[in-house]
């Protein structure tokens, strides 16, 4: 026994340093964050404690509710997409299992891009005057669009392009749930002459159900925190029609130099992304078999 | 002028003789090894300026004996990087570069700058040129006479426009801002695949050209100590500045920043560019534009000629454990010798002197649209404004609203007068928490 114990004791000793970097790394800036929050900071540097005035104030921001509503919208447009066409190419990857390993790789090439790669390759393509995108459907008799220029379409545009990038990860989760689903499901269907769409819907997709949660918290964290192919493309623009809440909060800390409202605002999305994820390991559970 | 103005650019011209006669004195116990051993480490913005210059570290190494760490990134992340370190008072870098119209009052309010005058007058190579320095960027790098940077270059917006399109369809060089509609007008029908006005339409970036329109048509930011965007004047130059890229710009000219500019242009798709003299080298890349382009600043307009002329800064930070040693990284940096290399890549040197070098000159006589382009930048030198925003410390917050007013009025959600008064709302609120 006490042998054990002094093995668990050194064991404990030896990971001590880097379990307490880990966390210091984690909770130090969060907390400090949350700190911050309460600070007012100056132009000049100087800080002041200011109790809950950030968050008063992001009250009566229009920006912050702006940024709210973009978040939302990008975040259920590009979930919805992604999950369908994840799904969708993963029953494709399942059924084609003779597809040659290049055209796998092809298919799932896009994620593995950095997304500021990404973002100034679709730049390149959308641009209304230059760019390949409008040449196509001026090509086939379609009017040109204005793609990421336009206040209206900015926002789907963008839920396009990360589900491009992004729809392979998604079906490589759905592929390995597709994967550990039990076969002897799928003969019974077959001995009761269930038809392959019958198949699909009453047994498949129920099945993948877990699995379909997993990928939406995996991409809910990354979707609610957007920025880095916004910042690339737009800016936020045209005029603030794709300024989601880290976007904000981005360039109210680091452009207009405001850190402590900025940290109130990455506080709140914090909260959100949170909360997000808390409610789909919720549904988790309960579609699970 | 304003008076600020008038004090910090007599506080420059004394700086300039002060400098300019201290150094004939320590002329002669000027050592470049005197640092030898030591490392300076640079913060950089990875633009052409720097780009070019750390092409030459190991000269500075070897001439020094002082060892250079850079630390290189984009110009927003660098910015991000900078407040990091210097929120947190830490001396991680010892130089870095700077927009002094953009954040230099700002940084100098929170004491992030190094004076540079007493370095410049104690330790200067007996051929750093002050005399040969524009006036107008050192008093832009200025404040409440600290000299906080040294130019490293002089730029601005220009209009770059195609000399064939405009003899084809008989069309005269532009000679007042408010002829730019017309001439647009009959591009637009003389040359319909050409878009016949390009210019920055970005939000965050718009201020840089549109400055220029503002005081071209006698506009200014701000009066007796309020926002003046609803003024006769700037409200015509709103107008301007958007009806010429709404009705005459390309498709998609709200997201128009300098990249999408120089795309267009070079790619024959523009009549008329203006935007920045640093990407005249990236314009005139594969020649396509070389015997085609005119170049001039914006035209005079009802309030004359005041074209926009800022330039990078290199400066010493305050918490820089070793500020001495990184005053010979900025000095051989901002140095006539490298800046006379940097004029043959296409980088608007701000010396006098440097211009005048027979090498810039013979490089200038090869093609006439060099020397159009160095005559516009002599002009920016000479009239030029550093003034792009409000000449407040939140100068990087007030471009933000600029940028809202002109877009909303761009792409039609506002009138001029509703999003003027928005924006003079938004900015009188800035001024005010100043």
């Amino acid at each position: 026994m006490s042998k054990s114990i002094s093995l668990r004791g050194q064991m404990a000793a030896m990971s001590a340093p880097s379990v307490i970097f880990t966390v210091g790394m984690i909770a130090f800036p969060f907390f400090y964050t949350i700190w911050l929050s309460f600070q007012t900071m100056s132009a000049t540097g100087t800080i002041r404690y200011t109790g809950a005035a950030n968050y008063v104030r992001m009250v009566s921001d229009d920006q912050f509710w702006n940024g709210l509503t973009i978040t939302a919208a990008l975040y259920f447009l590009s979930l919805v997409m992604q999950l369908i066409c994840g799904t969708a190419l993963a029953l494709l990857l399942f059924r084609a299992k003779k597809l040659p390993g290049i055209v796998r790789s092809l298919f799932i090439s896009p994620f593995m891009m950095p997304p500021v790669v990404a973002g100034m390759m679709w730049l390149v393509i959308l641009d209304p005057s230059l760019g390949a995108a409008n040449y196509i459907l001026t090509s086939f008799g379609l009017p040109p669009s204005e793609w990421l220029a336009s206040p209206g379409f900015v926002v789907p545009t963008l839920a396009l392009i990360d589900t491009w990038q992004w729809t392979p990860y998604v079906a490589l989760i759905v592929l390995g749930g597709l994967q550990s689903l039990p076969p002897s499901v799928y003969e019974a269907a077959e001995i009761d002459g269930a038809s392959k769409f019958k198949t699909l819907y009453r047994i498949t997709l129920p099945l993948l159900l877990p699995t379909l949660v997993t990928a939406a918290v995996l991409r809910s964290v990354d979707l609610l925190r957007f920025f880095d192919l916004i910042y690339i493309t737009t800016q936020g623009g045209p005029a603030n029609a794709s300024s989601t809440l880290n976007i904000y909060g981005f360039r109210t800390g680091f452009e207009f130099f405001q850190l402590g409202y900025a940290s109130a605002l990455m506080v709140t999305l914090s909260v959100i992304v949170f909360g997000a994820v808390l409610v789909l390991n919720r549904l988790r559970t309960a579609v699970a078999w | 002028m304003p008076k600020s103005l008038q004090v910090s650019r007599t506080l420059a011209a004394a700086l300039l003789l002060s400098t300019t006669l201290t150094a004939a004195a320590i002329a002669q116990d000027f050592n470049w090894k005197a640092h030898e051993g030591q490392t300076v480490t640079f913060l950089a913005n990875n633009n052409p300026w720097a780009t070019k210059v750390l092409e030459h570290k190991a000269e500075f190494e070897e001439l020094t004996g002082i060892t250079l760490k850079v630390d290189s990134y984009q110009e927003q992340q660098m910015r991000q990087r900078m407040m990091t370190v210097m929120n947190a008072r830490s001396d991680e870098f010892d130089v870095f570069m700077t927009l002094p119209s953009r954040e230099g009052a700002q940084f100098a309010a929170a004491g992030w700058y190094e004076d540079l005058k007493p370095h410049a007058e104690k330790d200067a190579s007996p051929d750093y040129d002050y005399a040969g320095l524009s006036p107008a960027l050192l008093e832009a790098a200025t404040f409440d006479g600290e000299l906080t940077g040294m130019p490293l270059n002089i730029e601005g917006p220009l209009l770059y426009y195609r000399t064939d399109l405009f003899e084809k369809c008989g069309i005269d060089a532009p000679a007042k801002l408010e002829d730019l509609t017309a001439i647009s007008a009959k591009l637009k029908d003389c040359a319909p695949d050409v878009t016949p006005f390009a210019t920055r339409g970005l939000k965050p970036a718009l201020p840089y050209t549109f400055s220029a329109f503002l005081h071209n048509m006698g506009g200014s930011y701000m009066k007796d100590g309020k926002s003046n965007l609803c003024s006769a004047e700037s409200k015509a130059a709103i107008g301007l500045y958007a009806s010429l890229l709404k009705d005459f710009g390309p498709p998609g000219a709200v997201n128009y920043s300098f990249y999408q500019l120089t795309s267009l242009y070079r790619e024959g798709k523009s009549a008329m560019s203006f935007q920045s003299s640093n990407e005249f080298s990236s314009i005139m890349e594969g020649d396509a534009r070389l015997n085609d382009t005119a170049i001039v600043p914006l035209p005079e307009g009802a309030g004359g000629s005041h074209p926009t002329a800022i330039g990078w800064a290199l400066a010493v930070s305050k918490f820089s454990s070793n500020p001495d040693a990184a005053w010979y990284f900025v000095q051989w940096a901002s140095g006539p010798d490298m800046q006379a290399k940097l004029a043959l890549e296409g980088i608007a040197p701000p010396r006098n002197s440097v211009a005048g070098d027979p090498a810039y000159q013979a490089w200038l006589a090869e093609k006439p649209v060099r020397q159009a382009w160095q005559k516009a930048l002599g002009h920016l030198a000479d009239a030029g404004t550093s003034e792009v925003g409000y000449p407040i410390i939140q100068n990087p917050e007030s471009r933000e609203y600029i940028g809202q007013a002109v877009n909303a009025v761009l792409l039609g959600t506002s009138t001029v007068d509703e999003a003027c008064a928005a924006a003079d709302e938004q900015l009188n609120t800035l001024i005010e928490r100043e």
